[in-house]
């Protein structure tokens, strides 16, 4: 067989500086991290900000989070989206970065089993699933990438000068910028000035963005998000008549159909050792998620839902079935109204048996509060404008009613005024909106006078990223 | 600097102070050239045409996206606004910015807009006011009008 040339299309294009920059935009984000090659329209790889702890070693992606002896899950976040523990992030990072989205590298002659010598076999290593091994034998593993992360606004300095010292000096990066994501999520609308609303997994937030620069004194947050609402609907399981079980799909072995309401008759799993609770928390998470996908809505009016009439009503809606993982199935009605209304509502919240659970909701905290707080804390003339450039994002966002709701409390809260809310109508542009942002940005031929060089950092040091990325 | 790197031709300078010093047009129609690097002048009008062949301009322009599929563009725009007072007080004109982003145009348009915009506005010396729009409604006449004189427009 003759050899055939290389073609163009498989030889590297990299040019620095033109439309061809190999960069790579990173997204990470409490409940998932997401990472792909700039001008693309998706991220290639969205993994979970939660990974396997094991034996003392981390292991990272959705497939490895199965039951076993001693797996503890973890998550390299806190709550607020803020880096909390970096050597498990830069790990993480890496095995996105390097393992799953970099190209084969070629095995190096001595290795590729082309040149045995006389003592025989290959040694078939392990080393195949080791991260570490990967990053120790490239000394700069990326440095032909440009990298561009997103960070939530209230990134604290040194969590944004830790991020550009990992991507210079352990990965090599020949540049790197910082987007905030509500300045990305304007641009990707077309606004260039908006309040944006962000409704996410941990945290829901409303910031100001004016001439592409976010206004710092009107950034607001709240856990009133995604996780949240998946407590408010433990809660309603726990009160439900009778009590709804939270099973998670792993500890089901088979199931038998049953009735709706009758209790479930299904095997279970037994394991020979203990699960632990963190990991139990992540898989009950996936079947919380399934049902706020399948179940949940938001109230649209009129009125708020605990409004005199609104349940009833609600009642005689049709409602929706939701089958738990071990057969047991129930027709849901006003409850999937009610269970989201604490966002809107705080005296419509389930209050969980605890005094202080993560459940309860105070006045400040809800989304109107947010938008509120948000606009008395920019200048006076320029509230009308953001009220009429509202732009919704996150995943949470995507509740059936989300905008409807958010449009009708609005007109009430500033009658006479232009309320424009715009939502992206894809799914995915609301989901990764930051990630989308980041890509297209790095990707222009006239980003790369934009980056933090190399040579900039070496210069000037970690806090460059303070002067420049504004 | 705008915050993509694109930069502002010399042209779009020149364009806008024909339409402030030497009254030459009544509004410069800006855009992105085709590979998104530098903002360059569209088209200039004036003379007897109207407010609504200007916003026709505006709603129909077009985007070349980067696989060659043609989609609806946004532009900027400024617009020498003139109008009555309600007072009787006489004439007033105000230089007026547009960033018109249409809501369905392509998100790698929106996006390169939005992030140019602040290279060419601070070209521009001199502007009144500033809008941002993003559907035909934003920019009619008497929205526009209304917003540009701040409700003193007879």
């Amino acid at each position: 067989m003759s050899q055939q040339p290389l073609t163009t299309s498989v030889q590297p294009t990299e040019t620095y500086g033109g439309d061809e920059v190999s960069a790579l935009v990173l997204d990470p984000g409490y409940c998932s991290t997401r990472a792909g090659y700039a001008g693309e329209e998706m991220p290639r790889q969205v993994i979970p900000s939660f990974y396997g702890h094991i034996d003392g070693r981390d292991i990272f992606g959705d497939e490895v989070i199965v039951p076993r002896a001693g797996f503890e899950v973890r998550n390299y976040m806190n709550r607020d989206s803020v880096v909390e523990d970096w050597d498990a992030a830069t790990k993480i990072w890496e095995h996105l970065l390097l393992k799953r989205l970099q190209p084969e590298r070629p095995t190096p002659p001595n290795k590729n089993g082309l040149n045995i010598g006389d003592d025989g076999d290959v040694a078939m290593g392990d080393g195949d699933n080791n991260d570490e091994n990967m990053v120790d034998n490239l000394e700069k593993p990326l440095a032909e990438s440009p990298l561009l992360m997103t960070e939530a606004p209230w990134n604290s300095a040194k969590a944004r000068e830790k991020a550009i010292e990992i991507s210079m000096e352990t990965w090599g990066c020949p540049a790197f910028w910082l987007s905030r994501t509500p300045v990305v999520a304007s641009f990707a609308a077309g606004k260039a000035t908006a309040l944006v609303v962000d409704v996410g997994g941990a945290n829901a937030s409303v910031t100001a963005v004016h001439d592409g620069m976010v206004l710092k004194r009107s950034i607001q947050k709240s856990p009133i998000a995604g996780l949240w609402l998946s407590n408010q609907i433990r809660t309603m399981w726990e009160q439900n008549e009778p009590k709804v079980d939270l099973v998670p799909t792993f500890m089901v072995e088979n199931k038998k159909p049953v009735e709706a309401g009758a209790p479930a008759d299904a095997r279970l799993r037994t394991f020979p050792f203990p699960i632990a609770d963190s990991f139990r928390a992540f898989e009950e998470e996936r079947l919380l998620t399934e049902f706020k996908e399948s179940v949940v809505e938001v109230w649209r009016g009129p009125g708020r839902y605990m409004a005199p009439g609104n349940e009833d009503y609600a009642r005689s809606q049709p409602g929706r079935v939701f089958e738990m993982p071990d057969g047991s199935n129930q027709m849901w009605r006003e409850q999937r109204y009610k269970v989201s209304e604490g966002m809107w509502d705080e005296t419509a919240a389930y209050a969980s048996a605890g005094a202080d659970e993560e459940g309860r909701v105070s006045k400040g905290q809800t989304i109107l509060s947010l938008i509120k707080a948000s606009l008395e804390g920019v200048d006076i003339d320029l509230r009308s404008n953001l009220i009429a450039n509202i732009v919704v994002t996150g995943s949470t966002t995507l509740l059936n009613g989300f905008n409807d709701r958010l449009n009708m409390e609005l007109a009430a809260m500033y009658p006479g005024l232009k309320i424009k809310v715009h939502a992206a109508g894809l799914t995915s542009e609301r989901r990764f909106g930051a990630w989308i942002g980041g890509s297209i940005l790095s990707s222009l031929g006239t980003f790369h006078q934009m980056w933090i060089s190399k040579k900039e950092y070496d210069e000037n040091g970690p806090g460059i990223v303070e002067k420049r990325c504004k | 600097m705008s915050q993509s790197g694109a930069t502002v031709s010399q042209e779009c300078i020149t364009a806008y102070n024909d339409l402030k010093l030497n009254k030459k047009h009544k509004y410069v129609i800006y855009k992105l050239s085709d590979d998104n690097k530098q903002i360059v002048v569209d088209s200039t009008g004036g003379g007897d045409e109207d407010y609504e062949d200007f916003r026709q301009k505006l709603i129909t322009a077009k985007t070349k996206s980067k696989s060659g599929a043609v989609g609806k563009g946004p532009r900027y725009a400024v617009y020498d606004f003139e109008y009555q007072l309600k007072s009787g007080e006489g004439i007033r004109n105000k230089i007026t910015f547009i960033a018109w982003s249409p809501d369905d145009a392509g998100v790698m348009a929106k996006m390169v807009y939005a992030s140019s915009k602040e290279a060419l506005k601070r070209a521009l010396t001199g502007v009144a006011t500033e809008l941002q729009a993003n559907d035909p409604d934003d920019i009619e006449f008497e929205t526009v009008i209304k917003t540009v004189s701040k409700g003193t427009a007879a």
